[in-house]
């Protein structure tokens, strides 16, 4: 297996910043997130524009071209309700580094972007929904293989598709963990990729405590099969709880200093 | 269906490292495929074999060795003679005299050495020190001055002197080094890692995982060099992308097989025909597992594992 795949989620227009910076076109504070990621060991970056309905396609291009010139290509995953801005970002989209994540497809109205993916050969995020959160896991299972055929009816690589079991706030839904768990667990065995995001889970809870759920769920995760996650990677707890599994799955050798690797 | 071969080949690769000048330099690393896999894509480099020779001199207790080098007297005139060797791509000088547990040959008279053999010989040079890490770190370190611009690969950084040895003989004058672990793969990864933070760049240095004779622990050496191709080539890992030169003449002739006398051991017959042996299985087994180059004694054995590579690679 190879490393865990850790996609960074802090350039989000959810954050002040950052919306102002793509409201501006300024390139300084987002290149500054992405450079921070980069460092601290993101494979992917994230970039939300949320739904951009005003200029989506041309903004999208602008941030997918900004970061990767700032950072030597690094692969991007290109998070938009905005078709047209997906679309339009794969278009500049420089794949040295890896193919670009369309972020996200679900088994309801977003099912397109599966074929978007296809057809652009990319790698797409299958949220194992269809209209909020699923009941149990078959219903999951059922959406997964909904997508799965989808993908495979357009000629996707099962392995381009990274199913997302969407990870549920623990402050609410705490019975629910071990379900997502499991299912992480049935994704591993079809030998399918996996990926989500991870802050979900410590929503609502204080900020010296995200972290500490985050790490316990992301490592309880990996020991289930999951492959990737949308994450914070510039928190040094969650990080390093990433890096020790990894190390520990022996997706990657270990040397004493594989911390800083 | 008709069957549809499918090559397996690595977006990773292992990297490239050239040691000498010239016409003659040669360049190891650089597949994107398991050891020896050419039938999945061409191998960048072939697997470079290296003829060593000592300042102890040469071992004229074996006949096929003293009438290779017949009338080569001066380390000069052995030196020219070994990089003349058919199947040879470079000289390996073992500074075995230099150990200060043996004749403690002082460092100065080890660069004079040096300096006679690179100047006899259009081949690169790669030079193994006295596997002593206080007379190694000196050692290096004033050869690599001596032999400024001959790009020469030196035989090994150690955990206690990387430092040392990477400063002097790549920073300060432009030489390459190998990081030696013994059979530790973790060690390998983390001396890599170390050399890195350090500065040096990946063309100026190659790992030496450790080496053991065929049936001497030979088990551990395969299942490193496993892990390590592994990790480079499908984990991608850069840490462990540096190519592997593997000196398996010392080990090979420093066992019983190679050592005892046919008088004592007439059953198991002559001794230059069982060292050649125990030279040529195991340089043959370290290619298979993934050694970029080798270091060999005979040039009966030299000739062996070039013709091997030439027919595999």
């Amino acid at each position: 297996m190879g490393k865990f795949v850790v996609i960074g989620e802090r350039i989000h227009c959810i954050s002040p910043v950052i919306k102002k910076a793509m409201e501006e076109m300024n390139p300084e504070p987002i290149v500054k997130r992405a450079k921070e990621q980069v460092a601290a060991g993101a494979t992917y970056i994230d970039v939300n524009i949320g739904p951009a309905e005003k200029n989506g396609p041309e903004l999208m291009k602008w941030a997918v071209q900004t970061i990767q010139e700032a950072c030597d290509n690094i692969p991007l995953a290109l998070d938009t309700s905005n078709r047209a801005a997906i679309e339009a970002g794969i278009s500049v989209y420089n794949r040295t580094n890896g193919k670009p994540i369309v972020n996200s497809a679900d088994a309801g109205d977003r099912i397109e972007n599966i074929d978007l993916a296809a057809a652009n050969d990319a790698i797409v995020v299958a949220l194992c929904s269809k209209a909020g959160v699923p009941s149990d896991n078959d219903e999951r299972m059922v959406y997964c293989q909904e997508m799965l055929e989808r993908g495979m009816e357009h000629g996707m690589e099962a392995e381009d598709m990274w199913f997302d079991p969407l990870f549920l706030v623990i402050k609410g839904m705490q019975d629910k963990q071990m379900d997502v768990l499991e299912f992480i667990g049935q994704l591993a065995d079809m030998g399918l990729n996996s990926t989500g995001g991870l802050s979900n889970v410590s929503n609502g809870t204080p900020k010296h405590i995200r972290p500490i759920l985050e790490s316990a769920t992301v490592a309880m995760a990996m020991n289930r099969g999951l492959t990737s996650a949308i994450m914070n990677p510039c928190d040094a707890r969650l990080m390093e709880t990433v890096k020790a599994a990894d190390i520990i799955k022996n997706n990657f050798l270990y040397a004493d200093s594989f911390l800083e690797l | 269906m008709a069957f549809t071969r499918k090559p397996q080949t690595f977006s990773a690769s292992i990297n490239e490292v050239t040691i000498g000048t010239g016409d003659k330099a040669v360049t190891i690393g650089g597949a994107n495929i398991l050891p020896l896999y050419t039938f999945d894509a061409p191998a960048k480099n072939k697997v470079a074999v290296g003829a060593e020779i000592t300042d102890t001199g040469v071992d004229r207790t074996l006949p096929g060795i003293a009438s290779y080098y017949e009338g080569a007297e001066t380390m000069a005139e052995i030196a020219k003679r070994a990089s003349e060797m058919p199947g040879a791509d470079f000289v390996a000088l073992a500074l075995n005299g230099a150990d200060p547990n043996g004749d403690n040959r002082p460092v100065e008279e080890c660069v004079e050495i040096a300096k006679q053999v690179a100047d006899a010989i259009d081949v690169p040079l790669v030079i193994t020190g006295a596997r002593n890490v206080e007379k190694d770190t000196e050692l290096f370190s004033k050869l690599a001055e001596a032999l400024q611009g001959k790009n020469v690969l030196f035989v090994s950084a150690r955990e206690e002197n990387y430092k040392t040895v990477a400063a002097s003989a790549v920073m300060a004058y432009g030489n390459k080094i190998s990081a030696e672990s013994a059979v530790d793969i973790n060690l390998a990864k983390q001396l890599n890692v170390l050399l890195s933070q350090m500065g040096i760049k990946p063309e100026s240095y190659v790992m030496n995982v450790g080496s053991a004779a065929a049936g001497y622990g030979y088990d551990y050496v395969a299942s490193t060099l496993d892990r390590v191709k592994d990790a480079a080539l499908s984990q991608n890992d850069v840490m462990l992308q540096m190519p592997i030169i593997t000196p398996v003449s010392q080990e090979s002739w420093a066992v019983k097989e190679s050592i005892v006398t046919e008088d004592d051991y007439p059953e198991w017959g002559d001794r230059e025909t069982r060292g050649i042996d125990m030279e040529v299985c195991t340089a043959a087994a370290v290619i298979a597992g993934g050694s970029d180059a080798v270091i060999l004694r005979h040039p009966q054995s030299v000739a062996t594992i070039s013709g091997m590579i030439a027919d595999l690679m």
